[in-house]
């Protein structure tokens, strides 16, 4: 029998829910620690980042890779793993699309430095001084990673095969996907390991929907009333992304009776769900030329946020490329 | 040199004519797209304007009830108020894009509302890309 193929699981920006995701495939994770060779797994396991640096170039078969790049070591870790790895699969909203970590890219960098460092009501710092890459302190040099800019998408930094969406992704995805790599049986590369549908077609409500899907009157949050928990969200005039959004999560939101906020990203072909969901918004939107649309609209508190609430690196608006903070700004 | 604003000008055809044909304006910082009907445009055209480029839009649109796809105007309306909050936020003020309701076959009054459209951008100065 040959040598068991070698992995890696690596966490970026992100807040550790993609690797509670793998850790949830529960005995399936024994099958997976049976297949392969875990060999780097910051999060559960006592590896440090020079374990991955002794690995020869693409000795590590597949690296699944979970959060965002907001800082130099980010970074250097993502482009570590990318050649040390033959298949690299982003996991997560973060890796996939920026998550919700980069709604700080509607804030400069100067800004939120400031507020955390300078201004917070439980900061006292009178100099102003800021983290610094590197300080010297008594003869040491000590190092810091540099922060950036901007919240970049993994595959705005280096090269993704695959991507697996989810915040966190469904078990089920993980495994299905890492069986893939195990079997060979891999869709083209760029591809996303989950269905092409969106939401909507998948959603238990559908059927509830009225032929013509109108929304009347403010729209309300849903914490704000009760929602029914059999009828199409939009049909009661709250607002649910399944329109626009991939299907593949399960609808684990749908069956606890909140509306699909868009973790799984746009479905196949459309690059800014955002503003697709706008247009769609705009039709559904019945306010009769009488009424006021202005006071509808309003009746949305934070559209930005909750229209690229995971997607905003990789929007029509948001989209970057990659440069260092102290880079002059084009 | 003066600061001379970029302007990209969408028109419905049916209510304001075929901006080609026009012998209007033809500076190179304005950029005229007839469209089958306001309510045909999407919010990610607007986007794409001011990403690549653009300080300001305007949009001419047929005026209420006069819609060829019986909405479609008022649609363009709609999408417009919650795009403003998506430019806003990126640092676009609302001021830059504009919507105008009228009917105009023959587009006579094209080169003034353009001059007017422009004037308003260059008194707001340069678009701040900062966040873009």
């Amino acid at each position: 029998m040959g040598e068991k193929p070698k992995i890696a699981i690596c966490w970026l920006g992100a807040c550790g829910g993609c690797d509670e995701a793998v850790v949830d495939l529960n005995e399936g994770l024994l099958e997976v620690a049976e297949a392969v060779s875990i060999e780097l797994w910051p999060v559960a396991m006592d590896f440090k980042y020079d374990h991955l640096r002794n690995f020869g170039k693409n000795e590590l078969a597949v690296g699944l890779v979970s959060g965002h790049v907001r800082n130099s070591e980010h970074e250097e870790v993502a482009h570590l793993l990318r050649e040390r790895c033959r298949i690299i699969i982003g996991l997560g909203t973060c890796a996939c699309f920026g998550g919700t970590p980069a709604m700080a890219n509607l804030i400069s960098r100067e800004e939120i430095l400031d507020t955390v460092y300078v201004k917070a009501p439980s900061v006292v710092n009178p100099l102003g001084k800021l983290p610094q890459p590197e300080t010297e302190w008594e003869g040491e040099t000590l190092v810091l990673p540099e922060f950036m800019d901007h919240v970049y998408a993994l595959n705005q930094v280096i090269s993704v095969d695959y991507f697996i969406p989810g915040c966190p992704p469904p078990p089920e995805l993980i495994k299905n996907g890492i069986r893939a790599v195990l079997t060979d049986d891999l869709p083209p590369k760029g591809s996303t390991l989950a269905p092409r549908k969106a939401l909507c077609e998948t959603c238990a409500r559908n059927k509830t929907k009225p032929i013509r899907l109108e929304i009347h009157g403010p729209i309300r949050r849903i914490h704000e009333v009760e929602a029914d928990p059999e009828i199409c969200f939009l049909a009661e005039g709250i607002l649910c992304m399944g329109p626009a959004t991939r299907t593949g999560c399960g609808e684990t939101c749908i069956k606890t009776n909140i509306p699909c906020r868009g973790c799984f990203g746009p479905t196949p072909g459309i690059t800014d769900p955002g503003s697709r969901f706008i247009s769609s918004l705009a039709a559904l939107l019945k306010v009769g030329t009488t009424g006021d649309p202005e006071a509808v609209m309003a009746s949305i508190g934070d559209p930005v946020g909750y229209l690229y609430r995971f997607t905003h690196p990789v929007s029509t608006l948001g989209e970057r490329c990659l440069r260092k903070a102290t880079e002059e700004t084009p | 040199m003066g600061y001379e604003p970029k302007l990209v000008c969408f028109s419905c055809k049916f209510g304001w004519g075929y901006l080609r044909d026009l012998d209007g304006p033809k500076e190179a910082s304005v950029f005229l797209i007839p469209v089958e009907c306001s309510g045909k445009l999407d919010a990610i055209h607007l986007l794409k304007v001011f990403k690549e480029g653009a300080d300001g839009v305007l949009i001419l649109a047929c005026e209420e009830g006069h819609c060829h796809f019986q909405e479609g105007n008022f649609r363009a309306l709609k999408m417009l108020y919650l795009l403003e909050e998506v430019l806003w936020a990126h640092g676009i003020q609302k001021e830059r894009v504009r919507i105008a309701f009228s009917l105009d076959p023959e587009g006579r009054g094209i080169p003034d509302r353009i001059v007017q459209m422009k004037n308003s951008l260059a008194a707001l100065g340069p678009l701040d890309r900062a966040l873009l």
